[in-house]
């Protein structure tokens, strides 16, 4: 099946903590920025899908489809809030994609949104632990951090990496996230500065997972012919969606399932869009943990299982390397608005493949991109592949 | 007559230091114990019972046919800790039985376990557990601490349950005091108690036994306190209580605390040995002896009187609060 | 014992004692939890059988930052601890310094609470300590009895 789904419009906030913003302010900053990035009116979007994980939690609010909806100026059109714990933003992609294809809407509104920073760090802690399952979070003391602590053990186990390699891994998306002016953190940061970072959950230190971020992303999706003739606007397209379950628990999660939750959507997307891995100049891989960018960058099949963290050290997965892997300085350093975050990474491959990307993090005449998110435990797997196909 | 088969006792690892309590609330006078044994915010009477008693089944697990636990800080107001320990010690099909009233009544649960194990009822697993938990400065007066232990009553055992005698007398040893959060010893109405309760216990075992308080080797007592220790020293041959006090080492374990002095007693008695314990609490002695039949397990417990020391912050942090909220 | 209903009814009753969900159509012994479906063999009959407690350790990491109910006790160890009767569970692995924690160590549950009791609600589960005892012996595998022509 040829999918061409065209990215009409872009829009996305600063990536930081934001008191004096409430999550209505950054939802109608982001979808407005992408309307009028796509020179739409309200009146023209058919549908929205925003995606938000946890705002019961976080911000005391439930119906945030409805809400958006509203306050965008968006109303009678169709709304629905998506959520599947940190693959939230890709699944709203997902949708969107499959209402155009199906034919059933021409022009659609994606988002994401997250405003995570009005309780304490406890408290956060523990909503985000309601995205996995609370038997097993709340009966073993595990939380994200450690639960995913627990799988950057095993691989050092089973393949020798050392603490010092994978700080590697921080070292480049920090430096990429520094020249990033919507990134959360941006500061540099050496190997040692990494090392000496305070403990969150052994093997995993404070460089090495992300900060509570609020933001909210957005896209303009339409039917490929609404692209095509605006022939002025760039040229970008998704050409790949492909969406996977896997273990909702931690403790059962093994090698195995971390490859295969990645891999087998992306082997699917790979066939959809007639790509193979070395097609692909840009990548965004989720790295809440930087464990999980070695274990994406392998799944994508951009290096062996158990090579995935060579690349930072490298240079094979820096800007000019083989492919470039988390220019915008990745989840490290823009932080995880839960819902937000699959939303921004489709944000961020377009801006790479429109040229439009601030200067030290445009990877040069990028045509081929790809986005990977994952949720909950291991639970979640999303892939998207976005082109730019000149007429 | 009903013998101790086996026993057991659990000591939490965390120590504080009393001389710290007391700078830390400008506390005037000596510290009277040199550290408190201080159960994890995670454990409670009712895992440290879950502890004791597990040593006690032993490693092929008994299956006595009744539990009796005793405890004073409970963290169920209306389950029966006997009840929660069948389930989460696999004896279903146990008789649940809670003996509470003060910190002397693990000779109550022996005496009735006995009583089920003489009529032909089948094995009884007593336990003993407390956490006591006390508000700010007055940690230096009651000098709280959580302990456990647990024995298995059998038919027969190594250390046979005998005589018994008690004394009650309606004494008021512990006070609220104007507004204060919780009671308090006075400390010379419970010396003098203890001794009056102590007289007159051990007198009526001796007119009943026929044998002499000062000739035990092993005396196994309650201890609220350092002070009543020195008052008993004098009913009793002295050195027979050196092995088995703890008070001055680790503090005040509540219910637990006669049943510590027995397992401290037992380990390393020899065949023919007597013990003499006596439980104490708000007026009531109650005396009982005991005679060694065979070789005694030995757990080990003079060796989990030391302990890790933790800091006055950690302290504080783990005890403030728990005063009021489910032990 | 006083349990509140919202963790009732999302962690169950108290975990008094150590046990697994076993599969009654492919044998397979799966975490407590795991209650409705078998992913060995897609079942949905499973029911509980209790373990003996033994286990070791094959992962574990540190937690710095706990969730709530765990605030006071960090740094703690978190464990994958396969059991000895094959399954593997997460759980906290107490009274052991960190140091003294490796791949391979053998544990045995205890009861412990995990609720500490902050809102006056007390939630009991299984813990580990370190288990000094040798590990029980494998039975040796039957040798089969070749048929014979």
């Amino acid at each position: 099946m040829e999918m061409r789904v065209g990215v009409l419009g872009l829009g996305k906030t600063p990536h930081k903590i934001q008191h004096e913003k409430g999550l209505r302010d950054l939802i109608v900053e982001a979808g407005r920025g992408a309307m009028d990035d796509a020179g739409v009116s309200p009146e023209d979007v058919q549908a929205l899908y925003i995606g938000n994980a946890a705002s019961t939690g976080f911000n005391h609010e439930n119906s945030v489809g409805l809400m958006s909806s509203h306050h965008l100026g968006l109303v009678p059109a169709a709304s629905v809030r998506v959520e599947a714990a940190c693959g939230t933003g890709a699944w709203a992609l997902h949708l969107g994609c499959a209402a155009i294809m199906s034919g059933l809407y021409d022009t659609v509104m994606v988002m994401g949104a997250e405003k995570m920073n009005d309780l304490a760090t406890v408290e956060g802690t523990s909503i985000i632990a309601q995205a996995a399952d609370a038997k097993e979070e709340y009966f073993s003391g595990l939380t994200f951090p450690s639960g995913v602590a627990l799988s950057a053990r095993k691989y050092m186990e089973v393949y020798g990496l050392t603490e010092e390699d994978l700080a590697h891994v921080s070292v480049k998306n920090h430096h990429y996230g520094a020249r990033n002016p919507y990134a959360h953190l941006r500061f540099e940061c050496t190997v040692e500065d990494v090392m000496n970072s305070a403990p969150i959950a052994d093997p995993l230190k404070l460089y090495e997972v992300c900060p509570m971020t609020d933001a909210a992303s957005a896209l303009v999706l339409c039917r490929e012919d609404i692209l095509r003739d605006q022939p002025d606007k760039p040229q970008v397209f998704v050409t790949a969606t492909q969406m996977a379950t896997g273990t909702w628990y931690a403790v059962s999660d093994t090698m195995k399932d971390a490859y295969d939750l990645l891999n087998k959507p992306a082997t699917r997307a790979y066939e959809m869009a007639g790509l193979t891995p070395d097609d692909i100049d840009v990548a965004e891989i989720y790295n809440s943990f930087a464990i999980q960018e070695p274990f994406g960058i392998e799944s994508l099949g951009f290096a062996e299982q158990g090579e995935g963290w060579k690349g930072a050290k490298d240079g094979s997965t820096w800007i000019d390397g083989k492919v470039a892997v988390n220019m915008s300085g990745g989840l490290l350093c823009k932080g995880h608005p839960l819902g937000a975050t699959g939303a921004t990474q489709a944000v961020d491959i377009v801006e790479q493949l429109r040229g439009t990307a601030p200067e030290e993090i445009q990877r040069a005449d990028a045509r081929n991109g790809i986005s990977a998110c994952r949720g909950g435990p291991g639970a979640v797997g999303a892939l998207h592949i976005y082109q730019r196909l000149e007429g | 007559m009903a013998s101790i088969l086996r026993y057991g006792a659990y000591l939490p690892r965390p120590r504080i230091s009393v001389k710290e309590i007391h700078s830390f609330f400008s506390k005037p006078g000596r510290p009277r114990s040199r550290t408190l044994a201080t159960p994890g915010l995670d454990e409670d009477s009712l895992t440290m019972a879950f502890e004791a008693a597990t040593e006690a089944l032993g490693p092929k697990g008994a299956s006595p046919s009744a539990v009796i636990s005793v405890t004073q800080s409970s963290p169920f107001p209306m389950r029966k800790m006997s009840g929660t320990l069948i389930s989460a010690l696999g004896l279903d099909g146990a008789a649940a039985y809670d003996v509470t009233g003060h910190a002397g009544s693990l000779m109550d649960a022996l005496a009735l376990g006995s009583t089920i194990v003489d009529s032909g009822g089948g094995d009884v697993l007593v336990t003993a557990s407390d956490y006591v938990v006390s508000h700010d400065e007055k940690v230096a007066d009651i000098l709280p601490a959580g302990g456990a232990v647990a024995f298995l009553l059998s038919a027969k055992g190594c250390c046979e349950l005998g005589g018994s005698a008690r004394v009650l007398d309606e004494i008021y040893d512990v006070w609220y005091l104007g507004r204060e959060e919780e009671p308090r010893y006075r400390l010379e109405v419970l010396a003098a108690a203890y001794g009056a309760a102590a007289k007159g216990a051990l007198g009526a075992l001796e007119a009943q036994t026929g044998i002499s308080s000062k000739d035990y080797k092993i005396v196994c007592a309650s201890q609220p306190h350092p002070s009543v220790l020195r008052g008993l020293g004098r009913m009793v041959n002295k050195d027979a209580l050196a092995n088995t006090s703890f008070v001055g080492e680790i503090g005040n374990v509540g219910s637990a605390s006669v049943g510590l002095a027995i397992a401290l007693g037992l380990d390393g008695a020899r065949k023919g040995q007597k013990l003499l314990a006596l439980g104490y609490g708000a007026g009531e002695g109650i005396a009982q002896t005991l005679e060694v039949t065979s070789t005694t397990p030995t757990i080990g417990v003079a060796d989990r009187l030391a302990g890790t020391e933790i800091s006055m912050g950690t302290f504080y942090r783990w005890t403030r609060g728990r005063q009021v909220e489910p032990h | 014992m006083t349990v509140s209903a919202i963790e009732f009814s999302r962690i169950g009753p108290p975990k008094l004692r150590a046990y697994a969900m076993k599969c009654e159509d492919c044998g397979t012994l799966h975490a407590w939890w795991e209650k409705f479906h078998c992913y060995s063999c897609n079942s949905n009959r499973l029911v509980e059988q209790e373990l003996k407690g033994g286990g070791e350790i094959t992962n574990y990491t540190v937690v710095y930052y706990p969730p709530r109910d765990f605030l006071g006790q960090e740094p703690y160890v978190v464990g994958h601890i396969k059991m000895d009767e094959g399954v593997v569970m997460p759980a906290p692995v107490v009274d052991v310094a960190m140091e003294d924690v490796e791949i391979g160590t053998r544990v045995k549950s205890t009861l412990r609470r995990m609720k500490l009791g902050h809102e006056g609600d007390v939630y009991y589960s299984q813990k580990f300590i370190v288990d000094d005892a040798p590990a029980p012996k494998k039975a040796p595998a039957k040798k089969k009895k070749s048929a014979k022509k």
